[in-house]
C-alpha cells in the first residue's frame, strides 16, 4: 500500500504523444478510475505506471521510491489486464502462484497466500482447474486473485470488465468495490466506461487526447465539470450543449435566452461565444415547472423522437429557429472536440408516465441551478449553475481550475 | 466434361457408354462419389507407403540375407520364379556382428552426441532470436531477417573448404590483402568441428519457425508475466517456451533428424574414420566396406540399427510435430 505519483509524465511514440504532461498524485487505499474515449493515452499511463513502457519524460514514484526506471518486477504492482491474460498452460493454483514461486516463498507460505486469495475472490475448490475450463468470469476472478495473492502496493486494472458479459459485468463491478474495501489497497482503474468509472471509484481521472482534463470524485466531475469534454463524457445521456453570446443581460442563443448578471463572470466579456450546457434530467415541461425552484422563462419546442427506457422517458426536442446556423458552425469549428448530440436539439429525461407524443409542440423551462456556461473557446467552465450569480459564483477555482494546469493537492 | 454430361442428362440413358454412366453415376449419386474419393485416396496412400517403406523393406531383406547370397544376385522367387528381392535365409546374427567387427556403437553415440549438442545450441540461439524478431520492433529488423534469409541459401558446401582450413588450425588470413587476423585453436576431429558449423547451418530454419511462433503469443501473457516478476528473458522460458511447444518441439526435431544423418561435414572434420574422431553414424555404415569386400548384409544391419533411435523419437513426438507443422493462431 502505497500512494503513487505521476509527475510531467509524457510518453512519445515517433510522432505520437500518447501521454501529455500527466500529473497525478494518488493518495493511498483510493480507488482512482482513468476514463477517457479510445485511444485516449488512460491505458499508455497505465503501461507506463506498470513499467510495461517506459516514459519519455517524467518521474513515477510509488511510495517514497523513484520507480521511472525500475522493471515491472520491482515495481510492487499487480495487474488484471484487460484479456485476462491467465497462463493457459497452467492451473489455476500455478497461475495464483506464479509470482510468489518467481519470489521463492516456502510452499506453506505459498499455499496460506493462494488459499487465502481464492476465498476473497470466492474461488473455493477450483484450484486444479485449467484456464479453458473455466468461465469468463470465474477466469477473472483467477486473474484477481493472481494480483491480490502479492499484497501489492498499487493494484491496476486496465479494463478487466470489458470481456465479460453486461450482466456478469455488473456484478464484477460490486465485487471489486467489495475487494477494495476489504484490501484498502491502491487501485488505479482504466476504462473507456464512464458509468464504470461512477460507480467505483473514489476519483475520476478524465483524459483525453493523452491530456488530463479533470481529477474529482465523481459526483464533482458530474455536477462541476472543468470544460466541455468532461461535461459532454461523464454522465449517460450526455449534456446538451447550445452555442450562445454572452449579452448585458445573460446568455442568449438563437432560440432561447438565459437570464444572468453576466458580471460576476471573469474572463469573459459582453459579445464572447458561449456555451450553454444542461443535463437532461433538468430539462422540464414547463406546465410542470412548479416542482423546478429557478426555471428559465418557457422555451418553446417541438418533440421529435421518443426513447422509452422504462424508468424514464428520453425526448429529443428540436429548438425552433436559427439552428441550422449553430449547425454550420459547429461543423467550421470542428477541431474543438465536444461529445454532444447535434446543436439545436435537446435532450429531455421525463417521468415514464408523462403524457407527452412525438411531433407535439410544448414548452420547456432548464433548472437554473443546473445551467452551465462554458467559453466556447478555451472550452473551459465558466459558472455552474446561474441562479447564484450575482450573489457569489459557485464551485470555487481549486476544484475546476483550468484543465491543462490541473494537479489535485 | 460437365456440359456434355448435361447434355446427355437429356438424352436416354441407356444410350450412354459405360464410361458415360459411370462419370454420370458419380456426379449425380453422392454414394458413388464418396467411394471414388476414398478410391483415390487408398491408390494416393498407397503409392506413398511403398515410395517410402520399400527401401526399408529392401534393407531388412538385405541384413536377412548371407552376404554370399546377396552376392550370388539371384532374386527369383522359390516357386513363380519371379524377380523380387525377398530373404534368402534367416541371419539373424548379422544384427550381433554389426557390433563385433567395428563399435558400431560409438559411431551411434558420436552421432547422438553432436545431435543433442547441435539441438541445444539452436534452440537456445534460436529462441532469443525468435523472441526479437518475432515480438519486438526496432531498426534494422527488416535487413537483419533477410540477412538470415541470405545465410541459409548458401550451399553448405561453399563453407567447407575455408572452414576446414581454419579448423585445421592455420591462421585466418584477409583475402588480398595478407593480414593475419587471428589463428584458431585445431578443431578438427573433435565436437567441436562439427557442432559450430551444424548449429550455422540449422539456425536460420528454426529462427524461422521459432519467430512465427513466438510472434503469436498475445502481448497480454507476456505483460502479465513480466508484472508477475519475470524478466523478459524469464517470460520467454517461463510463458512464451511451453505455450510454442509445437514450434519448439517441430524446430528441435528437423535440427536433430538432420545433424544426426549429417555425413559430409562430419565425415571431412573427422580426419579418419574412426569413433575416437568423432565420425559419424553413416561413416560407421560405411566402414564395414574396405578395399576388397563389402559386406552389404552388415551395412544394411548397421542402417536399420542407427534408424531406430530417429524411430522412437519420431513416435514420442509425433503429436508435437504433426501440430507444429500445421499449427494455426493459439487463443489465449
Amino acid at each position: 500500500m502505497a500512494q503513487l505519483t505521476l509527475e510531467h509524465v509524457t510518453k512519445q511514440y515517433e510522432d505520437v504523444t500518447a501521454v501529455d504532461d500527466m500529473n497525478l498524485d494518488i493518495r493511498d487505499g483510493e480507488f482512482v478510475c482513468l476514463v477517457g474515449p479510445s485511444g485516449c493515452g488512460k491505458s499508455t499511463t497505465m503501461e507506463t505506471i506498470a513499467g510495461l513502457t517506459k516514459p519519455t519524460e517524467g518521474t513515477i514514484r510509488i511510495g517514497d521510491r523513484d520507480v521511472t526506471k525500475l522493471p515491472p518486477k520491482d515495481r510492487g504492482v499487480a495487474m488484471v489486464f484487460q484479456n485476462i491474460a491467465l497462463f493457459p498452460h497452467m492451473d489455476v493454483y500455478d497461475n495464483i502462484s506464479f509470482g510468489l514461486r518467481l519470489r521463492d516463498f516456502d510452499t506453506d507460505e505459498i499455499d496460506r497466500r493462494v488459499n487465502r486469495a481464492t476465498e476473497i475472490v470466492q474461488l473455493e475448490g477450483m484450484l486444479d482447474r485449467m484456464p479453458d475450463e473455466m468461465s469468463g468470469g470465474q477466469r477473472q476472478r483467477v486473474a484477481i486473485a493472481r494480483a491480490i495473492v502479492r499484497n501489492p502496493d498499487v493494484f491496476l486494472m486496465d479494463e478487466p470488465l470489458a470481456n465479460l458479459d453486461a450482466k456478469l459485468r455488473v456484478h464484477m463491478r460490486t465485487e471489486l468495490q467489495r475487494l477494495h474495501k476489504e484490501l484498502d489497497t491502491t487501485i488505479i482503474y482504466v476504462t473507456h466506461d464512464q458509468a464504470e468509472a461512477m460507480t467505483m471509484s473514489d476519483r475520476i481521472a478524465v483524459i483525453n487526447a493523452g491530456e488530463l482534463q479533470q481529477i474529482d470524485p465523481p459526483l464533482v466531475c458530474y455536477n462541476q465539470p472543468a470544460n466541455l469534454f468532461v461535461a459532454g463524457f461523464i454522465g449517460s445521456p450526455s449534456m446538451n450543449f447550445v452555442e450562445g453570446e454572452l449579452t448585458d443581460s445573460g446568455v442568449r442563443t438563437s432560440s432561447f435566452h438565459v437570464d444572468c448578471d453576466v458580471s460576476a463572470i471573469d474572463g469573459v466579456s459582453v459579445g464572447d461565444p458561449i456555451t450553454v450546457g444542461v443535463r437532461p434530467e433538468d430539462v422540464h415541461l414547463a406546465d410542470r415547472g412548479q416542482d423546478v425552484t429557478a426555471p428559465t422563462q418557457p422555451i418553446p419546442v417541438d418533440t421529435d423522437v421518443l426513447e422509452p427506457m422504462g424508468n424514464e422517458v428520453f425526448v429529443y426536442l428540436k429548438l425552433e429557429s436559427g439552428s441550422d446556423r449553430t449547425m454550420a458552425e459547429t461543423e467550421i469549428d470542428g477541431d474543438k472536440e465536444v461529445v454532444a448530440g447535434p446543436q439545436g436539439q435537446l435532450l429531455m429525461s421525463l417521468e415514464p408516465d408523462t403524457d407527452i407524443e412525438e411531433d407535439q409542440q410544448v414548452e420547456v423551462v432548464l433548472d437554473r441551478t443546473s445551467i452551465h456556461l462554458f467559453d466556447s473557446q478555451t472550452g473551459n467552465a465558466l459558472v455552474h449553475g446561474v441562479e447564484h450569480l450575482g450573489n457569489a459564483r459557485v464551485g470555487d477555482e481549486a476544484t475546476h481550475a483550468g484543465a491543462e494546469s490541473d494537479s489535485y493537492t | 466434361m460437365a456440359t456434355q454430361t448435361e447434355q446427355q442428362t437429356g438424352s436416354d440413358e441407356q444410350n450412354l457408354g459405360p464410361l458415360q454412366q459411370w462419370t454420370q453415376g458419380v456426379l449425380s449419386d453422392q454414394e458413388k462419389q464418396q467411394r471414388l474419393y476414398r478410391a483415390l485416396f487408398y491408390v494416393a496412400a498407397i503409392f506413398f507407403l511403398v515410395t517410402t517403406l520399400f527401401p526399408f523393406y529392401w534393407l531388412l531383406v538385405l541384413a536377412l540375407t548371407p552376404n554370399s547370397a546377396i552376392l550370388g544376385g539371384d532374386w527369383s522367387l522359390p516357386v513363380i520364379g519371379l524377380e523380387f528381392p525377398h530373404p534368402q535365409g534367416f541371419n539373424v546374427v548379422a544384427f550381433v556382428e554389426v557390433f563385433q567387427q567395428v563399435p558400431f556403437h560409438l559411431y551411434v553415440f558420436n552421432s547422438f552426441v553432436l545431435a543433442v549438442t547441435t539441438t541445444i545450441i539452436v534452440i537456445a540461439v534460436a529462441s532469443l532470436a525468435g523472441y526479437v524478431f518475432g515480438r519486438l520492433d526496432f531498426p534494422g529488423r527488416g535487413p537483419l531477417l533477410l540477412g538470415i534469409l541470405v545465410v541459409s541459401y548458401f550451399p553448405p558446401a561453399a563453407f567447407l573448404i575455408p572452414l576446414f582450413d581454419a579448423f585445421l588450425g592455420n591462421a585466418v588470413v584477409l583475402p588480398f590483402v595478407g593480414i593475419e587476423l587471428f589463428e584458431p585453436p585445431r578443431l578438427v576431429n573433435t565436437p567441436g568441428a562439427m557442432i559450430m558449423p551444424f548449429s550455422a547451418l540449422f539456425l536460420p530454419l528454426s529462427i524461422f519457425i521459432l519467430m512465427t511462433f513466438y510472434s503469436q503469443i498475445p502481448d497480454g501473457l507476456e505483460d502479465a508475466a513480466r508484472v508477475e516478476g519475470t524478466t523478459r528473458l524469464g517470460a520467454l522460458v517461463r510463458v512464451i517456451m511451453p505455450l510454442s511447444a509445437p514450434g519448439v518441439a517441430t524446430a528441435a526435431v528437423l535440427t536433430f533428424i538432420a545433424v544426426y544423418n549429417e555425413y559430409f561435414f562430419s565425415e571431412i572434420m573427422a580426419l579418419e574414420n574412426v569413433p575416437q574422431n568423432w565420425s559419424p553414424l553413416v561413416g560407421g555404415i560405411l566402414s564395414y566396406q574396405d578395399q576388397y569386400t563389402t559386406d552389404f548384409n552388415l551395412m544394411a544391419a548397421a542402417s536399420i540399427v542407427g534408424v531406430l533411435p530417429m524411430l522412437i523419437l519420431v513416435i514420442v513426438a509425433q503429436e508435437k510435430i504433426v501440430s507444429g507443422l500445421t499449427a494455426g493462431a493459439l487463443k489465449e
